[in-house]
C-alpha cells in the first residue's frame, strides 16, 4: 500500500514536471497522447470492463469535437458552453448507438456500431454544416482565467487534470457496486441478471460511459488543434484505438492508458514508416489475443503466477473449504395469515411446436422444503425459468406472496427475494469469489447510480457496508481463503457451494436450487443437506430439483413429480416413490411396473391419464 | 418505373458481389464460430491480387481469378492456423484476432501496391443491353451469373461431397464431429480458405466495377457482413438475400440520398436488425439457463 502511494506520487511528480524536459513539438505529441488515453478509458469502460463490442468510440469523439467546432464557428458560442452542450449532444449520440446493444450482442453488435461510425463519417464528409472533407477551422481559443491556453505547455496541465480526474472517476466505478455489475454482465448476462441487475439499463450506461469519455476527448481536440476534419475520425483510428486498448489491456483501465500513451508515441517516433508500423501493431494485436489476451495489463498477473507455481512447494497454509456455520434460527411463519408463498396456476410453456410444461400446477408453503424430481425433459429447469423470470409462461400464472409476477423481469424478481443457482454452474469467471458474492449482496435498484455523479460518498458508504457483510457471508460458508481467488480455478465443490452462497448473499425469501447435488461427492451432500436445512430454518423457503433420490428423500417434506411437462404426482416422499404413476414415468409400463402398482397404495394427486414421458423434449429445446 | 428498374438492375449486380462475401463469412461463422472480421481484407487483397495478375502480368481475366482465389485461400489458411488456439473458446477475442489481422493485411497492400489505387478496365467489352428501356452492362449480368455458380457450387459441396458434410457436422457440434473421426482442424482450414476464395472472387469480380484501392475492403466488407445479418448469420441462402437486398438498398439510397447513402443504409439496416436480430433465415437462439 505503501510502495503504491509512493509509486503514485513519483507518477504526479513526473508528470507534473514532464513538459520541461521536452520541446514544443514533443509537447505536442504528448497533448495527443493524452486525448488518446481518455478514448481508451472510454472504450476499455465499454468493452473491456462492460463486454459491449463498440466500434463506435471515433464517432463520439468526432460529435464532441465537431459539436463545439459548429458551435462556436457558426453560432457564436464561447468555447466552455459550446463543450457542456457538446457533452449531451456525445452523451444522446451514445445512448442512440447503444440502442442496439438492447436487441444483440458480440460480433452484431460491433458490426452495428461500426456501421453507425461509417454512417458518421459519411455524414460529416458531405454536410455542408461540417465544411465536408476541408473540415473546420478558426474553433476559438479556449480561455482560462490567468491561463494563456495558446501554450501547448498550459494546455498540457489542463489535459492532465482532466485525464487523472477522468481515470480516477473510471476505477471508481469500476472498483465499486456499478462496475462490479457492469464486470457481471460482461461474464454472463443471464445469472447477473438474476441477481438483481438491470442488464438493458446497465447496457446502456456502459455506452453512456464511453461516449462520455469521447466527447471529453473531443473536446479537448477541438480547443488543442482548434480544426476539425472527417480523416481524425476515420476506421482506420477506431482500429488504433482498438489495438490501443487490446494491447494495453482492455479489462484494466490503467493499462487502456498505457496502451493508448504508449502506441501514440510509438506511431509518432514511426512517423516516417507508418505502414511499417501499421503492420507492426496489426502483429502485435494478433499475438496479443492469442498468447496475452490481458495485454500488458496482465503481465504482472502472468508472471506472479508463474513464481507462485514454481514455489507451490515451500508456499504457506494451504487454502481450505472450512465448515458451514449455520444460520439462527427463525421462527417459524405463520402458514394460515401469508397464504402460499410460491403458488403456480396452471402453467405453460411453449417453445414454438413443442409444450415443454402443460397445465403445472404447484404450490410451496413458507418455510417448506419443496423437492421437484422427474425424468430428464420433464420441464423441472424449464418451471425454475419461469418462475426465475427467465422465460413467459405461454399461459398460466405465477404468483409470490399473492403478488402476481408472471411477467415479473429476473431482476425485479431478484429484488422481490427470489435468488437461484444454475444447472451448468453460472459463476462470474473474471471475478473473485468476493465479488461474486459482493453482486449478490448489493440490493439497490440500478437506477441509483446516479449517487456516482451527484453523491459519491454515498456509494462508498453503501461499499463499505456490502464489503462487512461479503465478509461475513464468506465466514458462514467457509469460504473465506477463496475469497480473492476468480472461481473457475477451483474444485467444482467449492463452486458449487459459491453458488449457493451467492444465491443467499440476496437474503431470499424463495430459493430455487437447480440439481445443487450434481457432481457432489457423498461427504458434500451430506454438507449440502446441512447448508439446506440450516437456510429453511432461517426463514428461506427452499425449492429444489434433484436427481439424488436420497438428497430429496432425506430433505424433502414434499416432492412433486414432473414427467413430459406435466405434474403426475405430489407428496410426501413416500407417498411420491410407491406412486404407479411415477413408477411408470421412471421405469416404463413394463411389467415390473405393473408388480409395483399392485403393491402399492393409491395416492394423492395423480392424474388418471399419464403421458408417457419423452426424454429428448423440453429442457434440451431450453439449452 | 424505368429509372426504378435501373436502379434495381445496378444493385442487384453489386448485390450479387456483397452476397458472395457474405457467403464467405457465413460458411466461416458456421462451421467455427469466427467472425471473420479481416475477411472484407481479403477481398481487397484479392481484388488488387486479380487486377495485377489481369493488368500487369497479362493473364486472361479468368486465369487471374483463379490464381488470386488460390493466393487468398493460401492466407485464409494461415489465419486460421494462427488464431486456432482461440476457437469454440473466446469469441470476443478471436473476433479482435481477426480484426488485427485486417490490419496487417491493409498494410501489406499498402506495402505492395502503394496508396493509390487503380481502376479496372471491364474485360467484357460488348456495348450494354437494352431490356425494355433499362440499360443493363454485359458484365454485370456476368457477375450475377458467376455469383449464382458460386452460390450453386458451395450448397452443392456442402450437400453433396464428404468433405462438405464433414463441414456440415463440425458447424453442429465440434466435440461429436471429433468423436466421429472428422479431423475439426483440417476441416476449419478448408472452409476458412473456401471463405477467403469466396472473398477473393467477390474482390475480383467488383475491381471492374469499383476503383481498387486499400480502403476497398472496407466499403465492400462491412456491406458484405450486413448483408449475412441480415439474411441471418450463418445461413447460404440468407446471405444470398441479404446480399441482394443490401445492394439494392444502397443503389436506392444512392440514386436519393447521393452523398449520404452510407447513413441512410446503415441507419435503415440498424433499424432492421433492431426489428430481427436474427435475419430472415437466421434461428432465434433460446436463451440458455
Amino acid at each position: 500500500m505503501k510502495l503504491r502511494i509512493g509509486g503514485l506520487a513519483a507518477m504526479i511528480v513526473v508528470a507534473w514536471l514532464l513538459p520541461y524536459g521536452l520541446g514544443s513539438y514533443a509537447i505536442h505529441v504528448v497533448n495527443i497522447a493524452l486525448i488518446y488515453a481518455l478514448l481508451a478509458i472510454g472504450m476499455g469502460l465499454a468493452m473491456g470492463i462492460s463486454g459491449q463490442i463498440n466500434l463506435a468510440q471515433v464517432a463520439f469523439f468526432g460529435v464532441g469535437a465537431y459539436v463545439v467546432a459548429i458551435l462556436t464557428t457558426h453560432n457564436g458560442y464561447g468555447f466552455w458552453a459550446a463543450s457542456a452542450l457538446a457533452l449531451l449532444a456525445t452523451v444522446a449520440t451514445g445512448l442512440f448507438v447503444g440502442v442496439p446493444a438492447l436487441r444483440m450482442q458480440s460480433h452484431y453488435l460491433g458490426i452495428v456500431t461500426l456501421g453507425l461510425a461509417l454512417g458518421f463519417l459519411n455524414w460529416i464528409t458531405n454536410a455542408t454544416i461540417t465544411g465536408g472533407a476541408d473540415g473546420i477551422s478558426g474553433i476559438p481559443l479556449p480561455t482560462l482565467p490567468g491561463i494563456d491556453l495558446s501554450s501547448e505547455y498550459l494546455y498540457y496541465y489542463v489535459e492532465l487534470v482532466v485525464c487523472v480526474l477522468g481515470l480516477a472517476f473510471g476505477l471508481f466505478v469500476v472498483r465499486t457496486a456499478l462496475g462490479r455489475r457492469l464486470r457481471a454482465m460482461r461474464d454472463d448476462s443471464l445469472a447477473a441478471s438474476a441477481m438483481g441487475a438491470q442488464i438493458p439499463l446497465l447496457r446502456m450506461t456502459a455506452f453512456v460511459l464511453a461516449s462520455l469519455y469521447g466527447g471529453m476527448a473531443g473536446i479537448l481536440y477541438a480547443g488543442l488543434i482548434r480544426y476539425v476534419a472527417p480523416e481524425t475520425f476515420s476506421i482506420a483510428n477506431m482500429f488504433i484505438l482498438l489495438a490501443m486498448v487490446i494491447i494495453g489491456g482492455r479489462r484494466s483501465l490503467v493499462g487502456c492508458v498505457v496502451g493508448a500513451i504508449g502506441l501514440t508515441l510509438i506511431r509518432e517516433w514511426l512517423s516516417d514508416f507508418s505502414t511499417y508500423a501499421q503492420l507492426g501493431y496489426g502483429v502485435v494485436v494478433v499475438l496479443m489475443v492469442v498468447f496475452a489476451p490481458t495485454g500488458l495489463a496482465g503481465v504482472p498477473g502472468l508472471v506472479r503466477d508463474a513464481v507462485r507455481r514454481r514455489s507451490r512447494t515451500s508456499g504457506g497454509p494451504r487454502a481450505e473449504l472450512r465448515p458451514f456455520t449455520p444460520y439462527e434460527v427463525s421462527p417459524p411463519p405463520d402458514d394460515q395469515a401469508t397464504g402460499p408463498l410460491l403458488d403456480i396456476r396452471a402453467v405453460t410453456k411453449d417453445f414454438r411446436g413443442l409444450r415443454a410444461l402443460d397445465d403445472v400446477s404447484l404450490s410451496v408453503l413458507p418455510g417448506e422444503i419443496r423437492g421437484i424430481v422427474g425424468p430428464n425433459g420433464s420441464g423441472k429447469t424449464t418451471l425454475f425459468n419461469v418462475v426465475s423470470g427467465f422465460y413467459r409462461a405461454t399461459s398460466g400464472q405465477v404468483r409470490l406472496s399473492g403478488r402476481d409476477t408472471t411477467a415479473t423481469r429476473p431482476y425485479t424478481l431478484s429484488l422481490l427475494g427470489v435468488a437461484r443457482t444454475f444447472q451448468n454452474l453460472r459463476l462470474f469467471s473474471h471475478l473473485t469469489v468476493r465479488e461474486n458474492i459482493l453482486v449478490a449482496l448489493d440490493r439497490t435498484r440500478t437506477h441509483t447510480i446516479w449517487r456516482y455523479v451527484l453523491w459519491p460518498p454515498g456509494v462508498l458508504r453503501q461499499e463499505r457496508r456490502l464489503r462487512t457483510q461479503a465478509q461475513e457471508l464468506l465466514d458462514r460458508f467457509g469460504l473465506a481463503d477463496f475469497a480473492d481467488t476468480p472461481p473457475g480455478s477451483l474444485p467444482y465443490g467449492i463452486q458449487r457451494r459459491i453458488e449457493i452462497a451467492r444465491a443467499m448473499a440476496a437474503r431470499p425469501r424463495l430459493l430455487l436450487l437447480d440439481e445443487p447435488a450434481a457432481g457432489l461427492n457423498g461427504e458434500e451432500v451430506g454438507q449440502l443437506a446441512h447448508m439446506v436445512r440450516s437456510i429453511r430454518d432461517s426463514g428461506t423457503t427452499v425449492v429444489l430439483i434433484e436427481h439424488n433420490m436420497g438428497l430429496v428423500m432425506s430433505l424433502c417434506e414434499q416432492v412433486t413429480v414432473l414427467a413430459g411437462g406435466r405434474v403426475i404426482a405430489e407428496g410426501t416422499p413416500p407417498e411420491v416413490v410407491a406412486s404407479p404413476a411415477v413408477i411408470e414415468a421412471y421405469l416404463g409400463d413394463s411389467e415390473m411396473a405393473q408388480d409395483a402398482r399392485e403393491a402399492a397404495p393409491p395416492l394423492t394427486a395423480t392424474t388418471p391419464h399419464l403421458p408417457s414421458p419423452s426424454p429428448s423434449n423440453s429442457e434440451e429445446a431450453a439449452r | 418505373m424505368q429509372e426504378t428498374l435501373q436502379t434495381l438492375v445496378g444493385g442487384l449486380s453489386l448485390g450479387a458481389v456483397y452476397a458472395l462475401v457474405a457467403m464467405g463469412f457465413s460458411l466461416v461463422y458456421r462451421t467455427m464460430g469466427l467472425v471473420n472480421f479481416a475477411h472484407a481484407d481479403i477481398a481487397m487483397i484479392g481484388a488488387y491480387a486479380a487486377s495485377t495478375f489481369y493488368l500487369t502480368s497479362k493473364m486472361p481475366f479468368v486465369v487471374a481469378m483463379v490464381v488470386a482465389i488460390v493466393v487468398t485461400g493460401a492466407i485464409g489458411l494461415v489465419i486460421e492456423r494462427v488464431l486456432r488456439p482461440l476457437e469454440n473458446k473466446d469469441f470476443d477475442l478471436m473476433l479482435i484476432g481477426t480484426i488485427g489481422f485486417g490490419i496487417v493485411l491493409q498494410a501489406v497492400a499498402i506495402l505492395i501496391w502503394g496508396t493509390t489505387g487503380r481502376a479496372v478496365p471491364s474485360p467484357v467489352r460488348s456495348a450494354p443491353l437494352d431490356v425494355f428501356g433499362v440499360r443493363v452492362r454485359t458484365y454485370d449480368l456476368l457477375v450475377m451469373a458467376v455469383a449464382a455458380f458460386a452460390v450453386i457450387g458451395l450448397a452443392w459441396f456442402l450437400a453433396r461431397t464428404k468433405r462438405g458434410a464433414a463441414m456440415q457436422a463440425v458447424a453442429m457440434d465440434h466435440e461429436a464431429a471429433t468423436a466421429v473421426g472428422i479431423n475439426v482442424g483440417r476441416s476449419n482450414a478448408l472452409a476458412f480458405s473456401i471463405g477467403a476464395g469466396l472473398a477473393a472472387l467477390a474482390g475480383g469480380l467488383v475491381g471492374p466495377m469499383l476503383y481498387v484501392d486499400a480502403s476497398l475492403g472496407g466499403a465492400l466488407g462491412i456491406k458484405g457482413f450486413a448483408a449475412a445479418m441480415l439474411g441471418g448469420f450463418g445461413s447460404i441462402p440468407g446471405a444470398v438475400v441479404g446480399g441482394l437486398a443490401i445492394g439494392v438498398l444502397d443503389s436506392y439510397a444512392a440514386g436519393h440520398f447521393q452523398g449520404y447513402s452510407v447513413l441512410v443504409t446503415f441507419l435503415v439496416f440498424t433499424a432492421a436488425i433492431m426489428i430481427r436480430p436474427m435475419g430472415v433465415f437466421g434461428e432465434r437462439t433460446v436463451s440458455r439457463a
